[in-house]
Formats: structure tokens, C-alpha cells, sequence
């Protein structure tokens, strides 16, 4: 009996440190994410200067101010990729986002800081976003299928998304 | 028996109500702490900060440019009076220049107006070098970065990075902080350092008072078990 519940023991906190082990830490560095996409030919980042337009606009997604008033992003002529964060529970969120012809082409989580609800950085999850485009009021044209326990980091993902594809499309009309 | 395990039932029993619903209501706050904002307020009392010792972990650090002062407090960064950066490791320097504060903190660049507002903030992935040393200006007033692998002359605006086997520059050096400056820094930090949540989770579990707490709230828990066994017994005689 005693040697059952040790065992039951061993493995839960086996499985408690191999899940934290996983859970916290740069998935992908940004830089790699930029040669990845771009095959080892990233282009010079490109600036965005935030305008009052679109603070209001970025405000009304992402629900509080960008706090910066301007933004790079890369541009090879064919797709535009950003990476951009947003706090999730407690913590920025990095996330690298490609879009290509007003859709989201790939999107990945880089850098995760929190200790809950890591399970977004799965493509199961992040593969909901692909050809996700902007629809009415700059929401995502479909549903995005949450996590349980990962609400927050699944929020702060989709509002990435949707800027992302605002930030594009404001490029796009300069 | 019966009335042995009775009588210590009803003892029992009122032992636990005031702990069953202090635990209920810390359980359901938590369950619920986000809705709640539990996770954003912070403990202003300051003999509950002193128990949880909370103070940076370092000695701080201060650099001056033009008349601002960039400051580290433990893992947070100050423009004057105003925290800029949460989670920073290093503080290098800064520098001031065409109307552009720099501060440079662990292989990252951010630029902030002189009134502190955020114009940008600048990683590895817009080409800030790693192992970054120290930060200065040439003769020129040009921002120079000194890193692990060499110099660097920088243009923030172009992102224009070029490297130098040695530059020489005026590099920002530590300053002494004013006394008032750390005083108001320090409040501000130990102020936002604990959260209701933290404080409520370890209420909850008894950790607040070290492994003895875990222990009588795990003695808590075994004598519901109790009281539950007991209650179903008596029940099931009486019936």
C-alpha cells in the first residue's frame, strides 16, 4: 500500500515539474521566427507611426492604449509580419504574426510569461487563426474556440490577431 | 459510543465553522479573482509588507542625462517618478539626444520622449546587439553601444546598427540617487509588490504563517473528513 501511494506520488510531481518545465519560456526567439518566415531574408522593419486614428481604433481592441507611438514591422512586399505583445493574466504574451492578403497566415506564440494557460502555444489552438480575416468592427470574421483555464491567454491572443490584421490593413492604405 | 461521538461531533463541529467559512469565502474570492481584480490591487499595509519582506533584491541604481533620471528599483525601472519597465534584470545607462531618452536594459532599447512618454521599444529582433555593456554618445552626440561581440554606432530612426572593433564615446555612468527620489521609489515599489491574491491564496492554505499554517489547514480539512464520516454514521444509527 505505501509503495502504491509513493509511487502515485512520484508521478504526479513528475508530471507537475515536466508540465512547468514546458509550460514558462521563449518557444521561439523572434529572430528566428523573422529568418523562418521570410527564409533567412528578413527585410529592413518598416515604421508605423501611431496616430490619433488609430490609437482609437487600437484602443478599441486591444481595450487600453498601445503605450507606444510607433511600431515596427516588416514588409517584403507580399505579407507583413509583427510581433507584438499583450498581457494575458499577470504577463506579456509575444506572439508573431504573418498576414498575407488581409488573412492571417501563421501566427505563434514566441514568448510566454506566465504560469497558466501556456496551452495556446499548441497549433491545435494557434491553427484557428489561419485565413481568420476582419470583419464588422474589427472583430475576426470567426469564432476562436477557447481553452478551459487558458481564457485570459486565448483573449489576449485573439486581440493580437485582430490588430494585427488592422495594423496590416492600415499599412496597406497608406 | 453514540453519545461519545456525539458530543465530540458537536465540538468538532463548532471548532470548524469559523475556519469552513473563512475557507469558503477566500475559495470562492479566488475562484474568482480575476473578475474580482484580486490579481491588480496591491497591499498597502505596511506590516504585512515587512512580513512578506517586500524590498528589492538589489541595491538601486540610478543614471542621469539632461536633468532625467532613469532609475532601477529590484526588478523595476523608473523615468523620474514613473515606472517604465517591470521586469528588468540590468539597468546599463541611458542617454539623451535629439530630444530621445534612451534607457538600455538587458538587450533592450527604449525610447521615451523627455516628458516619459513611450515612443518605442527596441529588442534583439530590430537588431539591439546581445550582451549589450554599456551605452554612450560620440563626439558627435551619436547614441554608440558597447557589447559582447564589439561596438556599435547606432541610428534608432534608420535601425541602422554598425559595428566597430572599438569606438570611444562618453558612456552613461551610475549616479547617486537623491534621498527623497529613493524614498518615494521605494514606497512605490513595495506598494505595488503584493497582491490581494497573493496574500488571500496563502490565507487560504495557511502559508501565510509558514509550514505549521499548512499544517493546521490540512487539520482542518482531515477533521471535515471527520465530521462528514461522523454525521453520516449518525445519521445512518439514528435511522
Amino acid at each position: 500500500m505505501i509503495k502504491i501511494i509513493s509511487s502515485l506520488v512520484l508521478a504526479i510531481y513528475v508530471i507537475q515539474m515536466s508540465t512547468l518545465s514546458v509550460a514558462k519560456g521563449v518557444y521561439l526567439e523572434p529572430e528566428k521566427f523573422l529568418q523562418q518566415v521570410f527564409e533567412n531574408k528578413p527585410p529592413q522593419p518598416e515604421k508605423l507611426w501611431v496616430t490619433k486614428a488609430l490609437k482609437s481604433d487600437i484602443n478599441s481592441i486591444l481595450g487600453h492604449d498601445l503605450n507606444v507611438v510607433r511600431l515596427r514591422y516588416w514588409d517584403d512586399g507580399s505579407k507583413t509580419v509583427w510581433i507584438l505583445e499583450e498581457i494575458g493574466r499577470d504577463k506579456p504574451i509575444t506572439v508573431g504574426l504573418v498576414v498575407k492578403e488581409s488573412k492571417i497566415e501563421q501566427l505563434n506564440v514566441l514568448i510566454f510569461r506566465e504560469s497558466r494557460g501556456w496551452e495556446v502555444k499548441y497549433p491545435f489552438f494557434t491553427d484557428q487563426f489561419k485565413q481568420s480575416t476582419l470583419g464588422l468592427d474589427n472583430q475576426l470574421d470567426r469564432n476562436i474556440d477557447g481553452i478551459s483555464g487558458a481564457t485570459l491567454s486565448v483573449n489576449a491572443l485573439t486581440k493580437l490577431a485582430r490588430l494585427a490584421l488592422y495594423l496590416d490593413s492600415r499599412v496597406k492604405n497608406k | 459510543m453514540f453519545a461519545i461521538i456525539h458530543k465530540w461531533h458537536k465540538k468538532f463541529g463548532v471548532f470548524s465553522a469559523l475556519f469552513v467559512i473563512f475557507l469558503v469565502i477566500s475559495g470562492i474570492a479566488l475562484n474568482h479573482s480575476e473578475q474580482l481584480q484580486l490579481n491588480n490591487k496591491f497591499i498597502q499595509m505596511q506590516w504585512l509588507l515587512e512580513v512578506y519582506q517586500i524590498n528589492p533584491a538589489s541595491e538601486p541604481l540610478s543614471f542621469e542625462a539632461d536633468g532625467i533620471r532613469v532609475s532601477q528599483l529590484g526588478e523595476r525601472i523608473y523615468f523620474d517618478k514613473r515606472e517604465i519597465a517591470k521586469d528588468a534584470q540590468q539597468l546599463i545607462g541611458i542617454v539623451s539626444a535629439n530630444n530621445i531618452v534612451t534607457v538600455a536594459f538587458d538587450g533592450q532599447l527604449l525610447l521615451l520622449s523627455k516628458e516619459g512618454e513611450t515612443i518605442e521599444h527596441l529588442a534583439g529582433v530590430e537588431g539591439v546587439p546581445a550582451g549589450m555593456r554599456e551605452i554612450g554618445t560620440d563626439d558627435q552626440g551619436d547614441i554608440v553601444i558597447k557589447a559582447a561581440h564589439g561596438y556599435y554606432h547606432v541610428n534608432l530612426d534608420a535601425l541602422e546598427w554598425k559595428e566597430y572593433d572599438h569606438l570611444d564615446a562618453d558612456w552613461s555612468l551610475v549616479s547617486t540617487m537623491p534621498e527623497e527620489l529613493n524614498e518615494n521609489l521605494l514606497q512605490q515599489y513595495r506598494g505595488s509588490g503584493l497582491t490581494i491574491e497573493r496574500v488571500l491564496l496563502d490565507l487560504h492554505s495557511g502559508r501565510i504563517v509558514g509550514p505549521w499554517g499548512v499544517y493546521f489547514v490540512d487539520f482542518i480539512a482531515l477533521m471535515l473528513l471527520l465530521l462528514s464520516c461522523t454525521g453520516v454514521w449518525m445519521w445512518w444509527k439514528r435511522s
